[in-house]
């Protein structure tokens, strides 16, 4: 990734008058962390980053916006948003333009072929020590880590986030500027985690889930964080009619995730965001990985790759599977 | 808000029907404890004068507020409650039924599991009841007009009916004149009656009656709105001849240097017409229309050294320079009326249509036998060398129908019919001639079809049941390859001329009529009828009829008796002066919408558009019900992921105290 | 699983065909179990899958969910909005560990109500072999 080319291109659009703000990712303040910035002059352009510690999708800020009452007569800003977006991020601002959460005028997309990020958990534990300007990059095939000046080569498969293992469209799907060259998209693996779900027997799969969800403490970040969760208002927080009570067990805790899969399901774009900011470790990605592998086999619909195209769950083909119908 | 719900429920015991396998009275002592009951009673005949008296009693000496019927299923006696409680005051959609009859005491027979549900069922009533909500039924003033879309004999018919009744009329035609089908037909089974005979003063009538706007070479571009009040934006296409001033006499064609040049779509391209035309002498309206895709002058912009119509026309009616012309006005109800084409007869390769001009259509053979066709009512047909008067004739039948190969299942209707009169025409024209129909069935099912169909056998038309294979070339001869299956004999009769008896096949252009009004397609690709039965002249969409052939084949009597139910459907809005709107419609809450749109995705009545809203100084975007179009069904809210919109009387929060009041735990 | 086990079945049904044909079973006085209770709903497409895990929180051992057959659905598409996204959902319960026995779906017309008695002597034979379902039961509070 040629960082120049980046910065340049970068300040060129954040310098544009139409141009509110532009949201990339700057090197965070600690150890391996990465933050989302938001620049609003050309020369802040200079602190952005893409490297493989950019995990993080920053469509989420496309629809996270804060709407407050405008003072009368005063009016919102209505000018463009930029964003970088990897290939995965790319899919979820299509999907968001599907569902009209934002217009495409009102976005400029600035993509990001990427080779796969890291998890950086993974990272952190084969590599504890943090240094200042610690980094990692692409190299080749793998990544490495300059960490106090020194060089270490990283082997890929041993920190590779698991999204990107099962990565299909490494290239922005969607983008008005495209820094970078195209990636070769890679061998795709059958997605292990699922099948390792599938394989289960009815009752162990009830048993894996309900330990997974019994340790849910509700922080509800997994919704917060996902693109695509952008009700103002959403209905697991609602209490007329009340869906899912408040309080945290069991019960609740899994009609919460069956509720929040379901509302993805044919929307989700297998970012991984949901699952890497999980703070007691659920596999959520797992539930909405399912629902997409289903979604791609049986109904041939893939989300977050036309922005023209139809939502999933508001459209039909009259030879849809009807197999489980009595 | 409306008052703290004070709910009366009525367990009815229907003679022993509910009450011989439910415990009635033990039911209302269930229901009796459960929040927000004031009283609960049982009766034997709750839809008896008594049973709703004490009901109507208690509203007014008890002040309940919320009724509950447990009875009969809510499709038999919803309505009658609902009166009920309406006429003491409370809102019609307070009363809520419990079905104990034919969901519980008619199904089960163990009087203890049978009692147990319905308390169950009568408690998911009471936990709908009390979050129930008043709706009013709203009504809109309709529109005393009808639009008419196809002036063939259904729009001429239905036209005449409404314009009679006294309501306005615009009807909408595509080409120049008005007649459609059956202005092209000679002679009408089984009567042989002429065809333009019984049409012309129709069509006359429709041209001259005060009520009727009449508007031939137009389309309608754009329908808004709903029963009652259709807007509708019409294009007049330029005819280049002004038709107040044309007097109709014919100058022009003659002068025209494309005169007899260009093939005649009335007379199926057995005739030649010029450039500015009158599609058959009886149009209506007589006057002339210039072809602009032909006419020498709009298409090069140059006709010699002049054009010879305008040169020709002693009125001065010529105007090269006329432009499209946009009208606009309101309707109340619309009859769709758009008729059919007939099947394309070289998709049957093996018939040669396409390679032989002596195999025609039916449809040709209507423009042959006619006196005023192109050869003046004279049968002659090129054998490829030489024009002759066929003696050796071979009909085809169920060409293009009854035939999945091509896509039509179904039986076009009038074809038996057609053949059998072709054949009686040839018949009397060509006394000599020998005549075969090559069938698969005869189907002579209308009033006296079946006994022309026996004059016609006696006029020695013989009738061979077999299937053709192939048509080829033998000299001059043509050659019929077939089995007759009676007998099984395989035959190859040699023949002048071959008529195919084509069926009918929905129009080509019908998709921009489906998306112009949000019309449907049933199986074999006509126009889907609201019910195939009880309503076969209503649609889907509200104030939006079907009549004739556009709907599936019908012969002349059947398509004029669709044209006057269709009529009469359409006249009800018109006579009434108002529609009453469904109350029970989706709405939406504008503060949580996020304006996805899945909704206008799934609405199949498009009753939702989205609008642009100012929150709180945001321009946002949001969905909006119109009410005239929902019907109610409830599939936006399926689909919301916010749950912003939701169908009255069957809110979220309406159904989930039912589930949980069902489930045990309320 | 005790043997005098009679689970508890929620039913969503159609207004037009489902709700019909149960009526239609009721007149011809077909028996069926009493297991089954009734929603009734204006279309199948109404049937948010939420409610199919509501129902299973409070307090159903198995839903059933049934419309009009495919083409015939009085508001034309409904059923076919509720075949998608029920199945998907269908999909996900059994991933999650819900037996698929506990959830069917259904297309019944306003004539046939010897299937709806089919169709509900099935769901309950099948809700029946996959036991009582308390393992996700809402915790309630008695006050």
């Amino acid at each position: 990734m040629d960082l120049e080319q980046l910065r340049k291109t970068t300040a060129e659009v954040a310098a544009r008058d139409d141009v509110k703000y532009l949201i990339g990712w700057e090197k965070g303040t600690y150890g391996y962390r990465v933050s989302p910035v938001f620049i609003e002059n050309e020369a802040d352009a200079e602190d952005l980053i893409f490297s493989p510690l950019c995990t993080s999708n920053l469509a989420t800020y496309l629809t996270l916006v804060e709407k407050p009452p405008l003072p009368r007569g005063q009016k919102a800003d209505i000018r463009k948003v930029a964003l970088m977006v990897k290939g995965c991020d790319s899919r979820a601002v299509a999907q968001i333009l599907v569902e009209k959460g934002i217009e495409r005028e009102q976005i400029i997309v600035i993509g990001c072929p990427c080779p796969g990020v890291v998890d950086v958990d993974l990272l952190a534990a084969k590599y504890p020590e943090i240094a200042e300007n610690t980094e990692l990059k692409w190299s080749g095939e793998d990544f490495t880590l300059i960490r106090g000046g020194e060089e270490i080569p990283v082997k890929r498969e041993e920190v590779l986030a698991e999204k990107c293992r099962l990565c299909r469209y490494p290239n922005p799907v969607i983008s008005d500027i495209t820094i970078g060259e195209p990636v070769k998209p890679w061998q795709t693996e059958e997605d292990p985690g699922v099948s390792e779900i599938e394989e289960k027997s009815v009752e162990e799969r009830w048993e894996y889930w309900e330990e997974q969800f019994a340790r849910c403490i509700r922080c509800y970040s997994c919704r917060n964080v996902c693109p695509l969760c952008y009700c103002e208002d959403c209905i697991l927080d609602r209490l007329n009619p009340t869906w899912v009570n408040r309080a945290v067990n069991f019960s609740e805790n899994t009609a919460f995730h069956i509720a929040r899969a379901f509302h993805l399901a044919g929307r989700c774009v297998e970012c991984g965001e949901c699952e890497r900011v999980c703070p007691v470790n659920i596999p959520l990605g797992r539930l909405n990985r399912k629902l997409a592998r289903e979604v791609r086999g049986k109904y041939g619909f893939e989300p977050g790759l036309d922005p023209d195209g139809k939502p999933f769950q508001a459209s039909y083909k009259p030879d849809d599977p009807e197999d489980f119908i009595l | 808000m409306t008052d703290k719900p004070k709910i009366g429920v009525y367990v009815c015991h229907c003679g022993i029907n509910i009450s011989a396998t439910v415990d009635v009275e033990a039911v209302a002592e269930y229901a009796q404890n459960l929040p927000n009951v004031h009283l609960a009673r049982t009766y034997s005949y709750m839809c008896s004068d008594p049973g709703q008296a004490l009901i109507k009693k208690d509203i007014r000496e008890q002040g309940l507020n919320r009724v509950i019927v447990a009875s009969c299923s809510p499709r038999m006696h919803e309505n009658t409650f609902r009166k009920a409680v309406q006429e003491e005051g409370l809102n019609p959609y307070f009363l809520e039924i419990a079905n104990i009859r034919e969901q519980c005491s008619w199904v089960h027979d163990n009087k203890e599991e049978a009692t147990a549900k319905a308390k169950k069922i009568v408690a998911s009533a009471v936990a709908k009841s009390r979050l129930l909500e008043p709706l009013e039924s709203k009504e809109v003033d309709a529109e005393p007009a009808a639009l008419i879309i196809g002036a063939g004999i259904a729009g001429i018919q239905a036209s005449l009916d409404i314009a009679d009744a006294g309501f306005k009329v615009y009807l909408v035609e595509k080409s120049p004149s008005v007649g459609g089908r059956m202005a092209q037909l000679d002679k009408t089974f089984p009567t042989l009656d002429c065809s333009a005979c019984i049409l012309t003063p129709k069509m006359v009538d429709c041209a001259s009656h005060p009520n009727i706007e009449l508007m031939t070479y137009s389309e309608v571009e754009e329908v808004d709105g709903f029963v009652g009040n259709f807007t509708v934006r019409v294009r007049k296409k330029a005819r280049y001849v002004d038709v107040n001033i044309c007097t109709g006499c014919g100058e022009c064609a003659k002068a025209c240097r494309l005169a007899n040049r260009i093939s005649s779509e009335f007379d199926e391209g057995m005739g030649q017409r010029s450039a500015i035309y009158l599609p058959f002498p009886q149009a209506v309206p007589a006057k002339y229309t210039i072809d602009p895709e032909n006419c020498l002058m709009l298409t090069r912009g140059k006709c010699g050294k002049g054009p010879r119509c305008e040169e020709a026309c002693q009125a001065g009616a010529i105007n090269f320079e006329q432009q499209d012309e946009i009208v606009e006005f309101k309707v109340g109800a619309i009859i769709v009326a758009t008729g059919f084409d007939t099947f394309d007869a070289s998709r049957k390769p093996e018939y040669g249509y396409s390679d032989y001009p002596n195999v025609i259509t039916g449809l040709e053979m209507e423009r042959l036998v006619s006196s005023s066709g192109p050869t003046g009512g004279e049968i002659k047909v090129f054998n490829g060398e030489e024009e002759i008067v066929p003696k050796e004739i071979a009909f085809i039948k169920c060409v293009g129908s009854r035939d999945a190969s091509v896509g039509n299942e179904y039986c076009s209707r009038v074809c038996c019919m057609y053949t059998a009169k072709q054949a009686h025409l040839l018949r009397e024209k060509i006394p000599d001639a020998r005549i075969r129909v090559y069938y698969m069935d005869v189907r002579a099912f209308g009033k006296g079809y079946e006994e022309f169909y026996d004059r016609v056998r006696r006029e020695n038309v013989r009738y061979i049941r077999g299937n053709p294979s192939e048509i080829f070339k033998r000299g001059n001869k043509l050659v019929v390859k077939v089995e007759d299956t009676l007998t099984s004999t395989p035959l190859e009769d040699e023949v002048d001329m071959v008529v195919l008896a084509v069926g009918l096949e929905p129009r080509a252009d019908m998709r921009q009529v489906m998306d112009l009004l949000r019309l449907s397609q049933s199986g074999d690709r006509f126009f889907l009828e609201a019910h195939p039965k009880l309503r076969p002249v209503d649609t889907a969409t509200d104030g939006v009829f079907l009549a004739g052939c556009c709907q599936g084949p019908k012969d002349i009597p059947d398509t004029v008796a669709q044209a006057k139910g269709a009529a009469s459907s359409a006249m009800v809005p018109l006579a009434r002066g108002k529609v009453t709107i469904n109350a029970q419609v989706a709405t939406v809450d504008e503060s949580t919408c996020r304006g996805c749109g899945y909704c206008v995705n799934v609405c199949p009545y498009s009753a939702i558009e989205m609008v642009t809203i100012n929150r709180f100084g945001h321009e946002v975007e949001v969905a909006r019900v119109n009410e005239a179009l929902c019907k109610g069904c409830g599939s936006c809210s399926s689909v919301c992921l916010s749950d912003s919109i939701q169908p009255k009387s069957f809110r979220d929060r309406q159904i989930l105290p039912q589930i949980a009041a069902l489930g045990g735990m309320s | 699983m005790s043997e005098d086990f009679e689970p508890n079945i929620v039913a969503f049904l159609c207004n037009w065909c489902s709700y019909a044909g149960a009526d239609l079973a009721g007149t011809s006085r077909v028996h069926y179990p009493a297991n089954i209770k009734v929603i009734r709903v204006m279309c199948s497409g109404r049937v948010n899958p939420l409610y199919v895990m509501n129902a299973l929180q409070q307090g159903a051992d198995g839903v059933l969910v049934s419309g009009c057959h495919p083409g015939d659905c009085h508001y034309m598409e409904g059923n076919y909005y509720a075949r998608r996204r029920l199945g998907i959902f269908k999909e996900l319960l059994e991933f999650v560990g819900v037996d698929s026995r506990r959830f069917h779906m259904s297309w019944v017309s306003a004539s046939e109500g010897h299937k709806w008695k089919e169709v509900v002597e099935k769901t309950v034979e099948d809700v029946r072999a996959a036991g009582p379902f308390k393992g996700f039961r809402r915790w309630q509070i008695d006050w």
